[in-house]
């Protein structure tokens, strides 16, 4: 380990180890020994970064070739699995815990904050304990990100969703009801992009809307899903219930 | 590829779970990162097993680039080159154990001049310059195509030891280069 008095002797066998690391020619138990010693050891971690930035010269050698077609695709697979929506509303978001989402916070400078009151309050039941509120900060309209802030008057849960905020990949919000029973989702609509988020039920779907069936609020493409389901992430749900 | 500042604006919105940005950066550095794992791996069908690898982990440590003063490429490239040389470290065990030769002569012994980090990745082509041609050969294939000692001395036809000396001084007096 790295200690003040560290001789010289030291001091060169971690730069020939951290160089050879980054080389590459390591055999793999010592790779490992490597990456290990990086968490623990500040000042060699600094050593194999500063041979990574050095060597990363080298990088101009790798030309460009396209990769096979069907790859993204996998990748896509692999990451982001068909999930049922049911899940999609249970799961409570990894990016709740994200570092990066917070640096992104700091770094952003917030002007406006518009707060939707959300749909469950006024025109449908919904348990006094859980109210949420959803609300769009923004900053200047050069910003590439906005956040979607969503408040949980019951746990005291406030959380915060990026949202890209670019005119030409703005979102939108789409209301679903979600039927008991597993059935697919419905839309009920697309919310305002501002003020308040009232929506006309259809007609021929307000009989549907009764105790226990499930609202959500998903975010999509600009101007609603493409398929008719949801694709992206929920940033709101809630049960119905009559009051 | 999109200049760099651009490519670090899409990784940070993939920091922040964005989709749409994912697949942007794919299209613009899977190409390059394709690459990176075909010159390591040498087989297509492995190559494009790893780039799926590589993104998962893009998208799942993108929010650990930090970007102050760091290429983002070099950044994404160490991703995919560490991954293929795990791939074939462990495809093609080599049993080749860390000797005790550490008996070099050290050129560089200022303290306070080596803890001030050097970033300017492209001062190595000048300092590679300072080397013998054939050294410098095999550290530069040790890199590209993160081949191993022995590998190394099978193709410039020279013993094991001679050639883990060889990459070690040219490391040392890399290091001296770059930190001068």
């Amino acid at each position: 380990m790295s200690k003040p008095e560290q001789s010289e002797g030291d001091r060169s066998r971690d730069q020939l180890l951290a160089g050879e690391y980054v080389l590459g020619v390591l055999p793999e138990a010592d790779r490992r020994k490597v990456e290990a010693r990086m968490i623990k050891d500040r000042a060699f971690a600094a050593m194999v970064a500063s041979w990574q930035e050095n060597l990363s010269g080298f990088d101009a050698d790798y030309e460009e070739q396209a990769p096979p077609s069907r790859t993204y695709s996998r990748i896509e697979a692999r990451l982001f699995p068909a999930r049922t929506f049911q899940q999609q509303l249970l799961s409570s978001g990894g990016w709740w815990n994200s570092l990066a989402l917070w640096r992104g916070l700091a770094i952003a400078s917030f002007a406006t904050l518009v707060t939707y009151v959300s749909f469950q309050s006024g025109w449908i039941g919904e348990e006094p304990s859980s109210r949420t509120l959803v609300a769009q900060l923004s900053g200047d309209s050069n910003a590439a990100l906005g956040l979607m802030a969503r408040y949980d008057t019951g746990s005291g849960l406030l959380q915060l969703m990026p949202v890209a905020a670019k005119a030409d990949d703005a979102r939108s919000l789409q209301l679903w009801l979600v039927p008991d029973g597993g059935d697919a989702p419905v839309s009920l609509g697309i919310l305002p992009q501002t003020g308040e988020g009232a929506v006309d039920i259809p007609a021929d779907l307000r009989p549907r809307l009764r105790d226990g069936v499930t609202f959500a609020v998903s975010l999509e493409p600009f101007g609603g899903s493409p398929t008719g389901l949801p694709t992206g992430p929920v940033i709101a749900s809630g049960k119905a219930q009559g009051i | 590829m999109a200049p760099e500042s651009d490519i670090a604006a899409l990784l940070g919105r993939v920091a922040l779970r964005d989709r749409a940005a994912f697949a942007e950066l794919y299209s613009q550095v899977s190409p390059k990162l394709f690459s990176v794992c075909l010159r390591i791996l040498k087989d297509r069908g492995e190559a494009e097993d790893a780039l799926q690898e590589v993104f998962v982990k893009i998208w799942q440590r993108a929010g650990r680039f930090a970007a102050a003063g760091n290429s983002v490429v070099a950044w994404l490239v160490t991703i995919a080159r560490n991954h293929s040389i795990d791939v074939l470290r462990a495809r093609r065990p080599v049993g080749e154990s860390r000797d005790d030769d550490w008996q070099i002569a050290d050129p560089a012994p200022d303290p306070e001049h080596e803890a001030v980090l050097k970033w300017e990745g492209k001062r190595i082509d000048r300092c590679m310059e300072e080397l013998d041609p054939d050294r410098a050969g095999a550290v530069r294939s040790a890199y590209v195509e993160g081949l191993t000692y022995q590998e190394l001395a099978e193709r410039h036809a020279v013993p094991i030891n001679t050639m883990r000396t060889w990459l070690r001084r040219s490391l040392l007096k890399l290091r001296e280069c770059l930190d001068r």
